[in-house]
């Protein structure tokens, strides 16, 4: 295999409720070119893309065809994924295969959503399908379209079973879930491209919004936005020709537990936020980078939280300390921007989740990190020599894990 | 159908679209088995533990189930939450609150989904004893096992 490098990252200008003064193909595009400028490519250089969104969120069968000639793809290979709220890095890993088989030197990656166009709880009603028949079966009458809200508050009941193990398990409050939320909403006042800013959050503003499925409150949940990404990877020779700086990939896994009864108990699992296939690709991503204790190696995290308790329960499923420590880490601070391992310092997917992007952001944003490019007051004070990027989605049982380095692996 | 607003085009998705999806013989075994006022599982023979509801493979062993097993109509609650918004054809709403818990029959290794109702929420405990609670006039097959209350 061959080392592959981030050379490029482009997002559209502004991530936000509705972009009204665009189409899906013409926000896509603001992406596009922003990769281009920032690293100096055009789309000349580009031998094939991967394209990502979630799958019914706005009724566009083919978004990928549709946007061909806005994304500069026409006459060139493409292929679009939707893995679910990991479909950006699943487009990313794919980008990444492209390279590092050799078949292709330099892939770019495309994502969005523009949720304001479609209508998520619609998409999601329907994506669930499988398991409503499962639910069907236990006694939960879902008919009448009330889909996931049968479950207490669409996918926030879905996941409240998973708040609430989390909490029982860890010895953690409510009032943690809350600090995480303000310190994320916080955080993303310095990130130029995130939705939900407040510089002034406070774990008590967040405890004073509406309870929607305890113990998930309003002010943990992500909102719906609408914005793109684009990620441009490179081989090592074209990186050495064309890229100043790059972020390195490591390694990427991917694991999926049972979707049967997948949003609440993962299958054969029966504590509803074990999380076994974010333990397992977390644990194939440390061998493949050659990472022995990760609680030291790791020098930035961002995780894929659609709800503010999970960046809390990952740092623990992901290796990154012990069970039961992550919101004493959150107590001391360590994971501010300026601590000894910031999470999600772009404010994460709770401040801005334009779902097909989701994923994707979390590794541009460790990439941008390692290269020093991250805008807007959000760029860490510490060396980040190895970040790491989760990715969690399909039916709330599927993980993916990036891991980046500011220099190629040694092999 | 369809028409512009503005700057935008809107058309309408005809929503009364159904799909028809048929359950499997292992669910319709499980539906018959409530009919009975019985909770079915199989257990695998790999790990010896018993699924419910039922299903064909065992995922972890890649095992094909076929011993079926009758559970108990007690069992324990697991995890729940109390849910403030319900959904009705696409619009959200503020509703009720109402519970919904993780049921770990006796005998199985998996906990069902389903309704709480008898216990008021503050006094709910992971561990506690439930007891199904059967509905043999439901209208539906899978409403026959209505919910559970505090044993």
């Amino acid at each position: 295999m061959r080392d592959v490098a981030i050379i490029g990252v482009g997002y559209c200008p502004v991530f936000v409720s509705k972009r009204n003064d665009v189409s899906i193909p013409e926000m896509i595009s603001e992406a596009v070119w922003s990769a281009y400028r920032n690293c100096g490519l055009t789309p000349e250089d580009m031998d094939a893309f991967t394209f990502g969104n979630m799958h019914t969120f706005e009724g566009v069968n083919m978004p990928h065809l549709w946007s061909a000639d806005h994304i500069t793809a026409l006459g060139k290979p493409i292929m679009r994924i939707a893995t679910g709220g990991t479909t950006g890095m699943s487009a990313f890993h794919c980008a990444y295969y492209h390279v590092a088989s050799g078949l292709y030197d330099t892939v770019m990656t495309v994502t969005f959503e523009k949720h304001s166009e479609g209508d998520a709880q619609v998409g999601l009603a329907g994506i669930i399908t499988p398991e409503i028949m499962t639910m069907l079966s236990l006694g939960i009458d879902l008919t009448g379209g009330s889909g996931m809200c049968g479950l207490g508050g669409g996918s926030a009941g879905g996941i409240s079973f998973q708040a609430t193990s989390y909490l029982h398990r860890s010895g953690a409050g409510i009032e943690h879930i809350d600090a995480q939320a303000a310190l994320e909403r916080r955080n993303a006042a310095k990130n130029p491209y995130a939705h939900l800013k407040d510089p002034e959050c406070t774990a008590e503003k967040i405890a004073a919004t509406p309870m929607v499925s305890y113990p998930i409150r309003f002010g943990h949940i992500c909102p719906t936005t609408d914005g793109a990404t684009v990620c441009i990877l490179a081989s090592a020779e074209k990186a050495a020709k064309v890229a100043d700086k790059a972020a390195w990939i490591h390694a990427v896994a991917n694991c999926t537990s049972d979707p049967t009864t997948g949003n609440l108990i993962e299958g054969l699992i029966t504590d509803p936020a074990e999380q076994m296939s974010c333990q397992i690709a977390a644990k194939k991503a440390y061998e493949r980078a050659g990472i022995e204790d990760p609680k030291k190696e790791i020098d930035l995290v961002e995780i894929y939280n659609g709800f503010a308790h999970q960046t809390l329960m990952y740092l623990e499923k992901l290796g990154l300390c012990e069970a039961g420590e992550a919101h004493r880490m959150l107590e001391r601070g360590e994971t501010e921007i300026d601590g000894r391992l910031p999470v999600n310092a772009s404010g994460g997917v709770v401040s801005t989740n334009s779902i097909g992007t989701s994923a994707l952001n979390r590794v541009t944003e460790c990439a941008l990190q390692i290269m020093g490019k991250a805008e807007g007051g959000h760029q860490v004070p510490k060396k980040v020599r190895k970040a790491l990027a989760h990715g969690w989605g399909g039916l709330m049982q599927y993980n993916t894990v990036t891991i980046l380095g500011d220099a190629p692996l040694k092999r | 159908m369809e028409g512009l607003m503005g700057s935008y085009f809107t058309p309408a998705v005809p929503m009364d679209f159904g799909y028809n999806y048929r359950l499997g013989a292992y669910l319709e075994r499980y539906l018959d088995g409530l009919k009975e006022k019985k909770i079915l599982g199989v257990r695998c023979s790999g790990c010896g533990k018993v699924l419910v509801p039922p299903r064909m493979y065992c995922g972890g062993c890649r095992l094909r189930l076929e011993e079926w097993v009758e559970l108990g109509t007690e069992g324990e609650l697991v995890e729940f939450t109390v849910g403030h918004v319900s959904m009705s054809k696409g619009r959200l709403s503020q509703a009720e609150p109402f519970t919904i818990g993780l049921v770990r029959p006796d005998g199985a290794a998996l906990p069902l989904l389903a309704r709480i109702r008898g216990a008021d929420p503050a006094a709910l405990r992971p561990g506690m004893r439930m007891r199904a609670v059967w509905d043999p006039d439901a209208e539906n097959e899978y409403l026959v096992l209505s919910h559970y209350e505090p044993a």
